[in-house]
């Protein structure tokens, strides 16, 4: 674009504002950049105008998914850490996404059922919110014959019987501690 | 601290005066050259660049490419080093 050379500073200048550049003064030392920042501009702006309708399509679509993320990432330590994993690769594969979801849903019961008091008043808020969810969305359960569990490293059973393990173990030593303290506490 | 050159802070003790534009940090002897050529012969032409271009890293970092032709590494060290004198003196 040789036209450029033939501009005035002030449109040089009204040209960089347009396509969002930062700049400062266009003077002879800094003319030759800005004019080269331009032509890389209007060569990206060329290509980027028939792509927005995808990335817009795209955003739209992770807009709504997270907003049902959000009261499951305040779920416990462990099912976080296995949750941040996945999430990146929920981006790339929509699909696959929500059926790995499903399968967390699944799995959720089986928590409830263990000791801890607080967990399952923080999940009767989420499970209602997935309810609506794949209620609302019947259309994106075709890929239910991939196999989900290739998204998780360490199998999510296997969380939970750790978990467990090291929640009895805890509650073993404690209650062995308990019985020590209390000859102690009488002398 | 550490993870500054001997060069960079020598030239950020003191104001630059008529120091060559090889002070500057990332620019050895290849570059300076190069900038000379384009008449920025002295650290504070260079200096003058930097402010023109609102003291913006981005900016001042492809200018420089442009100009020299200087890489990543030595686009930063000369970033870091005018912005740190800016601060100091300006």
């Amino acid at each position: 674009m040789s036209s450029l050379r033939s501009k005035s500073a002030q449109d040089i200048s009204d040209l960089l504002d347009e396509y969002g550049i930062k700049h400062g003064p266009v003077v002879d030392s800094t003319r030759s950049l800005y004019e080269k920042k331009l032509k890389e501009a209007m060569a990206k702006g060329k290509k980027g105008k028939p792509s927005p309708d995808k990335t817009y399509y795209r955003e739209e679509e992770e807009e709504v998914t997270y907003e049902y993320r959000t009261p499951v990432r305040s779920d416990g330590a462990g099912d976080s850490g296995s949750y941040m994993r996945s999430r990146p690769e929920w981006s790339e594969r929509e699909f696959e996404h929500e059926t790995s979801y499903s399968s967390y849903l699944r799995s959720k019961p089986e928590y409830r059922g263990k000791d801890f008091v607080d967990e399952p008043a923080m999940y009767d808020t989420p499970s209602t919110y997935r309810n609506s969810y794949l209620n609302s969305t019947p259309m994106k359960s075709q890929d239910a014959p991939k196999a989900p569990k290739s998204s998780r490293l360490i199998p999510l059973w296997v969380q939970f019987a750790f978990f467990l393990a090291v929640a009895v173990f805890l509650y073993l030593v404690f209650s062995s501690m308990e019985t020590n303290e209390s000859l102690k506490g009488i002398e | 601290m550490s993870s500054t050159s001997q060069k960079h802070r020598d030239f950020v003790a003191e104001p630059m005066g008529e120091k060559p534009v090889m002070a500057l940090a990332g620019i050895g002897e290849v570059y300076g050259k190069r900038l000379e050529e384009k008449g920025f012969d002295k650290a504070y032409v260079v200096l003058g660049q930097f402010l023109v271009l609102k003291k913006d890293e981005e900016l001042f970092r492809d200018w420089l490419k442009d100009t020299c032709g200087a890489n990543v590494k030595q686009q930063g060290d000369c970033y870091g080093c005018l912005k740190e004198w800016c601060d100091a003196f300006l």
